[in-house]
């Protein structure tokens, strides 16, 4: 083998080529790295939210809660079902909630986006693992209070912790923060639901309801009782299901991040190729000397896609690392489904890194091949006559 | 410019040099005019819809809230209206449509006097305006599907708990650009239906479309509409059909800062790596820039030559990914992405402009470095130089 | 000649190369018969174009004759493979280039260390080797530095050590002298005269410079592809 460091010091001698390429390169993983670290926080939101033991029971045909209607008193009967688990104090968990869609301004850029307004009871915190306050205190029933989420608070306007936010022309109060475990409820702000009802004229109209089974088989049995019954003109479904449903909500983002990744990585190609086939044609002598000196073709090949692959990892490390600031923030994108907006942060979790690690690779190793070739089909004699 | 010769003489000293540069510029820029193009086709067709005159009206809470359909025949009276069609988007699953195509309950009668872009042979237009159950589809969806005229098709509620089973009664077709996968069908038939099953969802026009006598007059109208509705049940929220469009583009996120983002990166990164090569390409000519000089060309005059080489690959590259873009979109369609808006993808000509002066900048900004060392390329060292 | 039992280290039989130009024929050595025997010390003369590179290609097996053998230390090069070919070369030659041709990125040790790469002498052998090839052409002093921080005297001396390291059975030096002055191509002719005389070292030597070509055992000089043979007493040129 010829010694790494004869690369690597080759590549230090052509250091402002070699550096222009590990730049370039490197601020095309950059893109590629955001992109896909979009749709991994998305997916990983989507993915953290589903609760294998939790159903969400909502009008036969609906899709989402926005679309699904439930009367009170189909509601109730729901929690008389058999299988529901209790929390310590007893209380059966079983949540009803009101989803109401409303657009809001968003803090940064003149934009409006739609934000879910959840009327719930003191249920729904305890079918949500992971659900606590993390400044102020908890919305009272019966007065328009309302609590949001840290990163709704941080997207619009209104929702900040004593800030007012306007729900069709009535201010409710924002009492406090909370967090939930990066989940989708994280993209909500939650008030009483009898209070929200009155303000958007839907008393006794809810839009679903939450269970927590006992196990996966009452789950399972609870499910099928629901959905067979005609009179109810329910259906459930398991959360895992619910959200791997809307998780097609990051298609969108994936298709355009392959998109950016390809073609991104077909001019790195071309670049990459550039300065090896510049590195080969400069170490013409060096490279007949070598054969000279008894070193193969396969030897001079694997020297130089070496020599190519340190190059793009060099790029693929410092992209990577200029990356890893933006890990954790947040932003939003439509829920399709939902029709409202989903806030996630980037997340650059070993998918998006295998993924960019392999994509330098495959980018080193083409776009090193073809000088490499060229080096090993020099003549040595010819090659030992450049200058 | 008599030095054009030589400086496309260098352009192809280094064929392939000058080729993968060129390349790696066409592709990215291949990119950023797609991504661009998503922009400014938005705008551009914002601004062509200017011309149609057409207000949408949306219930004030926004798009999940009801405008009743009584409110049609109150803004028809109103002044400065030509005409008024209700426009409830269906989301209905066709077979095993994983995403819903447009479908719009609306009225016959008006729908292609608001709609006046879409042409419809007469003989169909009066049958589906004698048949209840009959809807219209765009000539795209049509060919896509190999449905025909007399085609019977079930459309499968998501939002609302009905499924509508349709004749095809004729087929529209529209200028190009113009949206020719949507499908609409009588509002009465889907009003009957809710009312049947005792839906709440009755009654619901879902959104107004409708057609100003002048664009001039839509300014005055929308503010006349929203005052007539603003005591009532159901207040409204008026605005133009431009700003309708924009609602849905704004919630996949802040697109615009995405793609700017992006463009940047991209660009930064060919600026790394057109330089390089440019950089490559001069130290191996370094006798003979040193010769030129020796001849008498001034400092000035060897800096302008560099510059535009380096502007001439750049421009062609440039020029390549541009075309390529705009020629791709004419002959492929987009709507199976199934992002709102991606359906009849195509390049304005703006962006095609745009790119091109971005890939003329990024040649410029490449060969700056080169050029000025290139300048200062001392005539005796020059002459001396071996590599 | 010299040395005459044993069978010749470098064997040319009925030897002819021709290049292709522009489609035109150019015969470079015609039906060329060498012996040179083990320990024997050539020095090749002549014009451009005579034909010496090829024949220091061929005997190095970098490049193949149009017809005839070249047999190098017993083997016959044609009916090597290309890739046994690499390998043989570098268990049995030893090049010296005009240019040195060291790798400007590593060191004078990693230089001589290069061909023992190719062997599975472990890490701590391959630097007895280096030291020793270092010893024997004065520079192990010097090990450390880099190729530009050398003078091309020395620059050669390093790429002699290298040459040596794999103790190969025939050395080639293609115009050692080329790029010195005086004073320092002495010394590399006093070198490669100890390396022939107390190493027994068979070397063949392309050169331009009679004063180094004298230093030789003997001279031949190659006109238009064949050979004008001149004796020379080595001994005598040195005095």
């Amino acid at each position: 083998m010829i010694p790494l460091k004869y690369n690597i010091r080759s590549l230090r001698t052509r250091w402002v080529s070699s550096l222009m390429t590990i730049i370039g390169t490197a601020l095309v993983v950059w893109a590629v790295v955001l992109t896909f670290g979009l749709a991994d926080g998305l997916d990983h939101t989507l993915e953290v939210s589903g609760e294998p033991l939790d159903l969400i029971v909502m009008r036969k045909g609906a899709t989402a809660e926005t679309n699904s209607i439930i009367n009170e008193s189909t509601a109730r009967e729901m929690a008389a079902l058999d299988g529901i688990a209790s929390d310590a104090a007893g209380n059966k968990l079983c949540s009803p909630e009101l989803v109401v869609v409303v657009n809001t301004a968003r803090r940064a850029g003149d934009t409006n986006a739609n934000m879910i307004l959840r009327g719930v009871t003191p249920a729904a915190k305890e079918v949500r693992s992971n659900f606590h306050i993390v400044a102020g205190r908890e919305n009272k029933p019966g007065v328009r209070e309302a609590i949001a989420s840290t990163q709704m608070a941080n997207r619009f306007k209104g929702a900040g912790l004593d800030e007012e936010l306007d729900v069709f022309g009535a201010p409710f109060k924002i009492v406090g923060l909370f967090e939930a475990g990066h989940s989708a409820t994280e993209s909500e702000v939650w008030t009483d639901l009898e209070v929200l009802g009155q303000t958007t004229k839907r008393e006794g109209v809810r839009s679903a309801i939450q269970l927590r089974a006992n196990s996966a088989d009452d789950a399972q049995r609870m499910a099928d009782r629901i959905s067979s019954d005609e009179q109810f003109g329910l259906s459930a479904l398991s959360e895992p299901v619910y959200f791997a449903e809307q998780a097609k909500s990051s298609r969108g983002i994936k298709a355009i991040g392959v998109f950016i990744a390809v073609i991104l990585s077909i001019g790195a190609v071309f670049a990459v190729a550039n300065t090896m086939y510049a590195a080969v044609a400069s170490r013409a002598r060096e490279i007949g000397t070598l054969r000279a000196l008894g070193f193969n073709r396969r030897t001079i090949l694997i020297s130089f896609l070496l020599e190519s692959l340190a190059l793009c990892l060099a790029g693929g490390l410092l992209g990577c690392l200029a990356a890893l600031p933006l890990n954790g923030m947040s932003t939003g994108t439509a829920n399709w489904v939902t029709f409202s907006e989903l806030a996630f942060t980037f997340r650059f979790g070993p998918t998006v890194q295998i993924l960019a690690v392999s994509l330098v690779v495959v980018v080193g190793v083409i776009g090193g091949l073809f000088p490499a070739l060229r080096a090993t089909r020099m003549k040595i004699v010819d090659a030992l006559r450049e200058v | 410019m008599k030095f054009l010769p030589y400086i496309l003489r260098n352009v192809q000293r280094n064929k392939l040099r000058s080729v993968f540069t060129g390349l790696s510029i066409a592709v990215s820029l291949f990119l950023v005019t797609v991504l661009y193009a998503y922009v400014n086709m938005q705008d551009e067709m914002g601004e062509g819809a200017l011309k149609y005159a057409r207000v949408v009206c949306t219930a004030k809470q926004g798009l999940t809230f009801p405008v009743p359909i009584a409110h049609v025949d109150k803004v028809k009276g109103m002044e400065g209206v030509k005409t008024v069609v209700p426009l409830a988007w269906f989301g209905g699953k066709y077979k095993d449509d994983k995403i819903p195509f447009a479908q719009f309950a609306t009225d016959p009668d008006h729908c292609f006097e608001v709609f006046a872009e879409f042409t419809v042979p007469p003989d169909q237009l009066s049958n589906f305006q004698k048949d209840r159950t009959g809807c219209i589809v765009g000539e795209k969806i049509a060919r896509k599907r190999q449905w025909k005229v007399g085609d019977k098709i079930v459309l499968k509620g998501d939002i609302y708990p009905v499924n509508l089973e349709l004749t095809i009664d004729g087929i529209y077709t529209g200028p190009a650009g113009s949206d020719l996968e949507m499908l609409f069908y009588d509002y009465t038939y889907l009003d009957e239906l809710l009312k049947q099953s005792r839906s709440q969802m009755a009654g619901n026009a879902g959104t107004m479309f409708i057609k100003a006598q002048t664009p001039e007059m839509m300014p005055d109208l929308m503010q006349r509409i929203n005052a007539r509705f603003a005591n009532s049940e159901a207040p409204v929220r008026a605005m133009t059909e431009q700003a309708f469009r924009q609602m849905f583009t704004e919630m996949l996120g802040n697109i615009r800062v995405f793609i700017r983002n992006i463009a940047i990166i991209v660009v930064a990164a060919l600026v790394c790596v057109a330089g390089n090569a440019m950089a490559m390409s001069l130290r191996e000519r370094t006798r003979e820039v040193a010769v030129l000089k020796a001849i008498g060309f001034s400092r000035f005059i060897v800096l302008t030559l560099v510059l535009i080489e380096a502007i001439v690959i750049a421009v062609i590259g440039g020029f390549l990914g541009v075309m390529a873009a705009r020629l791709l979109f004419q002959f492929t369609d987009m709507s199976m992405i199934g992002i709102p808006g991606f359906s009849s993808f195509y390049v304005p000509v703006s962006t095609m402009l745009f790119s091109m002066l971005l890939a003329a900048a990024i040649g410029l900004a490449s060969g700056i470095i080169p050029a000025w060392r290139a300048a200062q390329v001392s005539v005796v060292d020059g002459l001396r130089k071996v590599v | 000649m010299p040395a005459g039992s044993e069978r010749a280290v470098v064997e040319l039989r009925g030897v002819s190369k021709e290049y292709m130009r522009d489609k035109i024929r150019v015969p470079v050595l015609s039906n060329t018969n060498l012996d040179i025997p083990h320990g024997d010390f050539v020095a090749v003369m002549g014009p451009s174009g005579s034909g010496k590179s090829t024949l220091l290609n061929l005997a190095a097996g970098l490049d193949r004759p149009t017809t005839g053998t070249v047999t190098v230390a017993g083997t016959e090069l044609n009916q090597l493979s290309e890739s046994k070919l690499t390998r043989w070369r570098s268990q049995h030659l030893g090049f010296i280039f005009q240019l040195y041709n060291l790798m400007p990125v590593l060191t004078a040790f990693e230089n001589v260390e290069l061909p023992l790469l190719l062997t599975s002498l472990s890490r701590r052998q391959r630097a007895e080797h280096v030291e020793t090839a270092l010893r024997i052409v004065g520079l192990q002093e010097r090990m450390d530095h880099f190729p530009r921080q050398l003078s091309g005297g020395q620059e050669q001396r390093v790429a002699i050590a290298r040459a040596l390291v794999n103790d190969p059975v025939l050395l080639l030096a293609d115009e050692p002298t080329g790029n010195l002055d005086a004073a320092a191509a002495q010394e590399i002719m006093d070198l490669l005269q100890q390396l022939n005389e107390e190493f027994e070292k068979t070397i063949v030597m392309v050169t331009h410079d009679p004063r180094a070509a004298r230093r030789a055992r003997r001279m031949l000089h190659l006109e238009k592809g064949t050979f004008v043979e001149t004796e020379l007493d080595a001994l005598e040129a040195a005095g």
